[in-house]
């Protein structure tokens, strides 16, 4: 493909032979505009100077070609620069007439995005479609010579972007070091291996469509941010050269991190940049990988940095939390989790037989938890039954959040891998759960008291009414027996 | 015991009271079960004034306490289920109780002279059940029972005349908030007590001395066989007591009274907001009326329709003079049965409808 | 007519005894329930979904306190300059129950370190929303706490 583009760029100019007067001229005047032009990929489309700034450009009588008459514009200003350009390159039509193959609509996208709102200059938007790709030298992405090529986009965002003062004046509160932050990144360390492949700016933010990252139509809105990095890091076949795997954006997908944000759309949910930065993009070091996941997870990893295991961890030079948890397809954790069962994650290390004390520990953990649990449904289930047969017990519910907080509790607990501590943790909780299943009980007892009492106070009360009728009987008898 | 009984037939001479209800009969004939209704109403009172006064010991009028305070007597307090189960379902039955007894004694004629007092006073009895009912309703405090009073002041207030007067005199104030349920709750636990009681004793004391009215029957002139009053009547009126007593437990037991949600004076109205079951009838017709009969507002004019009508209706002994002198009246039957006939089919309608 | 013999004087005292006994019997199955009702239980006080949290002077400054609203925990606030402020304690995450740390002057919970503000915003850690707010009503020096 580079090569045919290649052969395209070389052997336009042979066929670029027309009328261009004005060309002909500025360039016997050294003007720079024209000199520039000449290696304009518009030129080589057989377009003129007059395309853009009107005028005849087939007289050589310079009243006449740059009369107003001819219809002679002159040096286009602000907007309408770019209301000049999206003339043709938002005319999907124009553009193939020309041989174009590539997007069109540009014009739009960059009236839509951050670029295209109206700049400190009155009247005119932040970015002009010349202040990216230049005025007279226009040429294609694809020349390395270009400004926008992916070898020197980075360097033309720069310009603006790397300049705190003009920066100010638009976004005070927006960064001026990402490209400073690219450099040390893996796509910026290949980018300066001369890699045209490895991202760059527009790779994320894209070209013309560039938008603020709460705007959720945003390429670098959080929930879109998979799907960006995925365009790359999911197409095996472009990723090929780099040897790594493609699947990140699929685990993370079915990650409880992935299910969180995209079909949640819980918004404090991390997304590809929160572990892996954004500008400075780079994948955690083994050493690191608990302070990146303890910007959210702090207790967990304070607990695990005083922990015995972290010692043995390091040692083995093994990455703290992904070890247990993994990466990309980190899953919600379970109580299944603790286990020294085959398979378990426990078992990896410890066994009966090898590192026993943490075979142990792991087992009494698990089994308080579990009857942390199942102490937790069996009273949760009396309170049904009790809620069903129609007693109130409001006052037992809210006692049994306290046995779910203490089960939230136990699940970071386990970090600090003490068992000691974490009966303790637990006991708390099975103490209530045990008080809350006497309550339901008793509630439960008490429906059956009110059963039987009305069964007693009825045979008593049906009792006295036959007898009180027998009696009545008897009464009204007696005027025939005396 | 014969000494204490000779000490107190000195004072107050007991004798001629004993002497009064050994000689008291009651007739017997096809219609006598209807005697017992009156009777089934008063017990139903009496486990009312019971039930009530407990209630008391544990209810706390104000917008803040009451929900809270009748939630911790059904939940906290051992047989507070029980006992406001109790006061609700007895609350209804006695209202039934009542209609039943009105009807049978209007149908029967029983007001007829001499016994146009106790009619009235009954009339009058039968509309302080009502507003016990009413008022009543609203003490727990919950979403139901305020709306419900919400709209029944509502009514109260389109009264002609003394409409909007009556209103702040029921709500105390323009709204319905917590002045209304200390307003209900004095209503119900001391004004309402002391008026009924009056003339429950002036009721009791006709029926008493006047003695069970028997049916018009100008045809067959002849003479009832009766039964004494005590012990015969008395312990048949027992027994049925107790045979009502037995239903409102079990009543109580597998259909306890809901408490709801707590009123919530700037929620908006739920749906099915409806009065108790002896007000549906008159809500359902209001709610009928087209809102303009000729230059009169519909409501209004239901209104005046019913007060005439209830005014009529507790007149009717001196309306119905035919009666009086012992003949047959059938215009007043036929009023009688189109009453009941009316307030059955408007009932079920407005049951329907909510 | 107590005094009359009659042929079948068993049985007549029979129904004697019967009712006698009938009768005891029904006025302990109305008493019980009503002697039983009328002993306070336990628990005294109803609950108030309006609660009455104390007295302005049961709070020191810059302290919090966990609180009863209806069947969920509340917690009141009263900040370094004395400004009091109520909340929902149920953490927006997973429902455990939030706390005041002095140290932080922040709003924490202890299960996942999730943080709020003083004004229930959450600003860091895993909850997903901010505390949900509850009126604070001072009448004279009680303190009471609503929920709008």
């Amino acid at each position: 493909m580079f090569i045919a583009a290649a052969l395209l760029l070389f052997s336009e100019p042979s066929f670029g032979q027309r009328v261009d007067e004005c060309l002909d001229c500025h360039l016997s005047l050294d003007t720079p505009q024209a000199i520039k032009f000449k290696f304009d990929v518009h030129r080589k489309k057989g377009l003129s100077c007059a395309d853009c700034h009107g005028g005849n450009k087939r007289s050589d009588d310079m009243d006449v070609a740059m009369s107003k008459s001819a219809g002679f514009l002159g040096v286009p200003k602000t907007n309408e620069i770019s209301e000049r350009c999206g003339k043709c390159h938002n005319d999907e039509e124009k553009m193939r007439s020309y041989g174009y193959t590539g997007p069109t609509g540009q014009y739009d996208n960059l009236l839509a995005s951050v670029h295209g709102e109206g700049s400190t200059t009155a009247g005119e938007n932040i970015a002009q479609c010349t202040t990216c790709h230049g005025a007279h030298g226009v040429r294609k992405v694809s020349d390395p010579k270009s400004p926008v090529s992916p070898l020197n986009v980075v360097g033309t965002c720069a310009r603006c972007h790397d300049d705190p003062g003009y920066m100010r004046q638009y976004n005070p509160s927006l960064p001026t070091d990402q490209l400073s932050k690219y450099r040390t990144s893996v796509h910026g360390l290949l980018h300066a291996k001369k890699d045209p492949k490895v991202a760059t700016c527009v790779s994320c933010h894209t070209a013309h469509t560039i938008k603020p990252p709460d705007d959720a139509t945003s390429s670098i809105y959080a929930e879109n941010i998979p799907t960006t990095c995925g365009r790359c890091h999911s197409d095996p076949e472009y990723m090929a050269s780099y040897h790594i795997p493609t699947d990140q954006v699929e685990q993370y997908r079915k990650s409880v991190h992935g299910i969180a944000l995209l079909e949640k759309h819980d918004a404090s949910a991390p997304t590809c940049n929160d572990c892996h930065g954004n500008h400075g993009a780079f994948p955690p070091g083994v050493e690191s990988i608990s302070n990146v996941c303890g910007t959210c997870h702090a207790l967990n990893a304070e607990l695990f940095r005083k922990s015995p295991h972290k010692k043995v961890f390091d040692e083995r030079n093994l990455p703290e939390c992904e070890t247990c948890h993994g990466n990309h397809d980190i899953q919600p954790a379970t109580i299944e989790m603790i286990s020294v069962e085959k398979g378990g994650l426990c078992a990896r290390c410890h066994s009966s037989s090898s590192n026993p004390k943490g075979y142990k520990a792991a087992l009494a953990m698990r089994s308080l938890l579990d009857s942390l649990v199942s102490s937790y449904a069996n009273a949760e289930r009396l309170l049904d039954v009790a809620e069903q047969k129609g007693m109130e017990v409001e006052d037992e519910r809210f006692a049994l959040r306290d046995v779910n907080q203490v089960r939230l509790q136990a699940r970071t607990a386990v970090h600090a891998f003490n068992l000691a501590k974490f009966h303790e943790t637990v006991d708390k909780g099975l103490k209530i759960a045990e008080d809350t299943k006497a309550a339901g009980r008793a509630a439960i007892d008490e429906f059956y008291f009110r059963r039987w009492g009305l069964a007693v106070a009825t045979l008593i009360i049906t009792f006295l009414v036959i007898v009180l009728f027998l009696y009545i009987k008897k009464i009204e008898r007696k005027p025939n027996t005396t | 015991m014969n000494r204490l009984y000779q000490w107190f037939d000195e004072r107050v001479s007991l004798s001629a009271f004993i002497e009064f209800i050994k000689h008291k009969e009651v007739p017997k004939h096809r219609h006598s079960v209807w005697y017992y209704f009156g009777g089934v109403t008063l017990f139903l009172f009496i486990v009312q004034v019971f039930s009530g006064i407990l209630l008391l010991f544990y209810y706390r009028p104000g917008a803040d306490t009451a929900f809270e305070s009748i939630k911790f007597l059904m939940t906290k307090v051992q047989f507070g289920w029980l006992i406001r189960s109790i006061h609700s379902w007895s609350a209804n039955l006695m209202i039934l109780a009542a209609f039943i007894h009105m009807f049978s004694v209007y149908l029967t004629k029983a007001y007829r002279k001499p016994r146009e007092i106790t009619w009235i006073t009954g009339m009058l009895l039968f509309f302080m059940a009502l507003a016990f009912g009413f008022s009543g309703y609203l003490l727990p405090w919950n979403e139901l029972a305020f709306f419900a009073t919400k709209v029944g002041t509502d009514i109260a207030g389109s009264v002609p005349l003394i409409g909007k007067p009556l209103l702040v005199l029921l709500r105390g104030g323009d709204n319905v908030t917590g002045a209304t349920l200390s307003r209900f709750f004095g209503f119900h636990v001391a004004l309402f007590p002391a008026i009924f009681t009056v003339l429950l004793g002036i009721h009791l004391f006709l029926v008493q001395i006047q003695g069970m009215s028997t049916p018009l029957n100008p045809k067959e002139d002849k003479k009832y066989d009766s039964m004494p009053f005590f012990p015969n009547f008395v312990l048949r009126d027992l027994l049925l007591w107790l045979i009502v007593l037995n239903i409102l437990a079990v009543l109580a037991v597998f259909f306890p009274w809901e408490l709801g949600v707590k009123a919530d004076l700037f929620a908006s109205a739920p749906a099915g907001i409806s009065p108790e079951w002896y007000f549906l009838f008159m809500f359902q017709v209001l709610k009928m009326l087209p809102s303009h009969v000729w230059f009169i507002e519909g409501e209004v004019l239901g209104i005046v329709l019913f007060g005439i009508a209830g005014a009529l209706w507790t007149v009717v002994p001196f309306l119905d003079k035919k009666s009086s002198r012992g003949q047959q009246s059938r215009f007043f039957t036929y009023v009688g049965i189109f009453a009941i006939i009316f307030i059955i089919v408007f009932t079920i309608v407005g049951w329907l409808a909510s | 007519m107590d005094n009359q013999s009659s042929p079948n004087g068993t049985k007549r005292d029979f129904l004697k005894y019967a009712l006698s006994g009938g009768i005891l019997a029904w006025l302990a199955a109305i008493f019980y329930p009503i002697l039983a009702y009328l002993n306070p239980p336990k628990v005294t006080g109803a609950q108030v979904t309006s609660v009455k949290v104390g007295k302005i002077g049961d709070f020191e400054n810059d302290s919090g306190t966990i609180f009863r609203f209806g069947n969920q925990p509340g917690i009141l606030i009263k900040t370094k300059d004395g400004e009091f402020k109520a909340f929902s304690a149920t953490c927006t995450h997973l429902d455990c129950t939030v706390q005041y740390r002095q140290d932080m002057g922040l709003i924490w919970c202890a299960c996942h370190n999730g943080r709020y503000d003083l004004s229930g915003r959450n600003i860091a850690g895993p909850p997903p929303r901010p505390l949900e707010a509850y009126n604070v009503i001072i009448k004279n020096d009680e303190i009471l706490v609503t929920k709008s």
